[in-house]
């Protein structure tokens, strides 16, 4: 397990308490799990996510993560719909645990409210929940 | 009442590698250290160490100490060696479990066979008291020493194709030691004053009791010695192992191994319920034809007259997704009937399916290009008796996924393999 200072946590990224980050990428905003996440989680199998068109509201569960030891929930951090899903989990879901920022992102999605991003918590916010 | 976390003698190291760490019966243990998969790979492909000081030992010593557990244990120490039944004898050892008059399970336990009227009896993380108890609770009038080690013993299993190879490395005179040692055989003792302790010695000169044992289901062996010798010792094997890619193993490899090789776990798998109708009947004194037991056992009576038809078999998934087993969980019939419970689920990351056969990382046969991509496997414990290849859903609150009723899942398994060909 990684020390909290170990962790790697971009500055540019938004995250919940649920260990969720979003990223504002041009019109849409792109979503994943965090490096304490997935540190937590060990090796991930399978990534299981929704159809692209479908619509979630802020906190809705959207699929989930299976590590070697259990099946784990992901929760949406802002609402909106599904533009698109990182395929390349299907064959690789490894890359949640190895690029948890970069390749080995989720969803994508047209935000309802873009004010909700703004909300989520900035580095130094997530480090204190982290901290606890 | 306040309870504190114990810590086996490895903690340390653990604790300084980063393992994520979590509470298993009581003791602070590695779940894993960077990888659970390859950890799980590591022992199908060469080796991996696992700390197991967690587990319990009780001995039982004196002349009517055969006596005492053939009343308590449910295999027939007369007579449960090998295909002709021979008797347990010294140097060999033998899986079975404790029941309580209802033919409930109390502990699984692997009795080792000493010396005359000497046996060590080796069970799970905190039941070396409650083991010790019973024994105790049923000595009656017979001659015998009942002695609880709990804490007072080191043990590390080192599990792989591997592990012979590695150990010869750290062994005096390793020759000598492994050959001729079969499965389920030991040799040597952990305690420097008993006679035995010269038959195996580490190279620093610590007497250890190696056994040809483990719970993997692949060629390996347990390792007890004294607790302030066992961190020279698991370094000294990591060490020796690096050529072979040994990898220290934590609890969830261990668990995922174990599901694949169709070994229980107690208390999830064996229980509060009659110790019958599973996958081990090699555990019961059965007769030749398998009509009725061999010897009296406490337990027995209860499992004659059973009125509890359940059934506890092996199941196979599709693929390496899993549901959450326990309480909660549920097996549906082909009717949409809910006929059970799931009590381990878990993915062998070592297997994959192809063409409808289940292959290892690890068979001979395996096609070319083969991906283990994993398989979720465990047991079910059902109200009705399944056929194989039977296809049922298993479900939790979240998903459900179709399994199929196997009688075995991770193939060509070393645990079994003839020593000439492993040194």
């Amino acid at each position: 397990m990684k020390a909290i200072s170990e962790l790697n946590l971009p500055e540019d990224v938004r995250y919940t308490d649920d260990h969720e980050w979003a990223k504002k990428n041009g019109d849409v905003v792109r979503m994943g799990i965090s490096d304490y996440a997935q540190d937590q989680l060990g090796d991930i199998v399978f990534v299981e996510l929704p159809d692209v068109g479908s619509s979630f509201d802020k906190g809705e569960e959207f699929g989930t993560v299976e590590s070697v030891k259990a099946v784990s929930e992901l929760y949406m951090p802002i609402g909106g719909e599904v533009t698109a899903i990182n395929d390349a989990l299907a064959d690789e879901p490894e890359r949640v645990n190895s690029d948890p920022y970069n390749g080995g992102w989720m969803l994508e999605i047209k935000a309802s409210d873009p004010a909700e991003l703004d909300a989520l918590k900035s580095k130094a916010d997530y480090l204190e929940v982290l901290k606890g | 009442m306040r309870t504190t976390i114990k810590r086996t003698p490895l903690n340390r190291w653990h604790r300084d590698q980063r393992a994520n760490m979590a509470n298993f019966g009581g003791y602070d243990m590695p779940l894993w250290y960077s990888s659970v998969k390859d950890e799980h790979l590591a022992v199908l492909n060469g080796a991996g160490v696992f700390d197991t000081s967690h587990m319990a030992a009780v001995t039982v010593v004196g002349s009517e100490a055969a006596d005492l557990l053939q009343y308590c244990f449910t295999n027939d120490l007369d007579g449960c060696m090998g295909p002709s039944k021979k008797p347990l004898s010294p140097g060999r050892c033998v899986y079975g479990a404790f029941l309580d008059e209802h033919g409930q399970t109390i502990d699984d336990a692997i009795v080792f066979f000493l010396e005359a009227d000497s046996y060590m009896v080796v069970i799970n993380a905190g039941m070396g008291g409650v083991v010790a108890d019973h024994l105790r609770h049923n000595l009656g009038r017979r001659n015998a020493t009942v002695t609880d080690l709990s804490d007072r013993l080191g043990k590390m299993d080192i599990q792989g194709p591997a592990a012979a190879r590695i150990l010869s490395e750290v062994l005096v005179d390793p020759k000598a030691v492994l050959t001729g040692m079969p499965y389920f055989s030991f040799k040597g003792h952990f305690d420097p004053t008993s006679p035995l302790a010269d038959a195996v010695r580490l190279d620093d000169g610590a007497p250890i009791l190696l056994s040809r044992t483990g719970y993997t289901g692949e060629f390996g062996f347990e390792i007890f010695l004294a607790p302030d010798r066992i961190q020279a010792l698991w370094e000294h094997l990591l060490a020796a192992g690096h050529s072979f890619d040994i990898k220290p193993c934590g609890l969830a490899a261990r668990d995922s191994l174990r599901a694949g090789a169709v070994l229980p776990l107690s208390h999830q798998d064996i229980g509060h319920w009659p110790f019958i109708n599973h996958p081990w009947p090699f555990a019961l004194p059965y007769n030749a034809d398998q009509t009725g037991f061999t010897k009296d056992f406490i337990g027995r009576a209860a499992l004659e007259e059973q009125t509890d038809f359940s059934f506890t078999q092996v199941f196979v998934g599709k693929d390496l997704r899993k549901i959450s087993a326990g309480e909660g969980s549920r097996v549906i019939d082909a009717d949409g009937q809910t006929i059970g419970t799931v009590l381990t689920c878990a993915t062998d990351m070592g297997v994959g399916c192809y063409d409808g056969i289940i292959f290892s990382v690890a068979s001979p046969n395996k096609p070319e290009g083969f991906t283990a991509k994993g398989l979720c496997c465990g047991f079910v414990k059902v109200d009705r008796k399944l056929s194989l290849n039977e296809h049922v859903d298993i479900a939790d609150n979240r998903r459900k996924i179709t399994v199929t009723i196997v009688d075995d899942v991770r193939p060509h398994r070393t645990a079994r393999k003839p020593m000439a060909g492993m040194i």
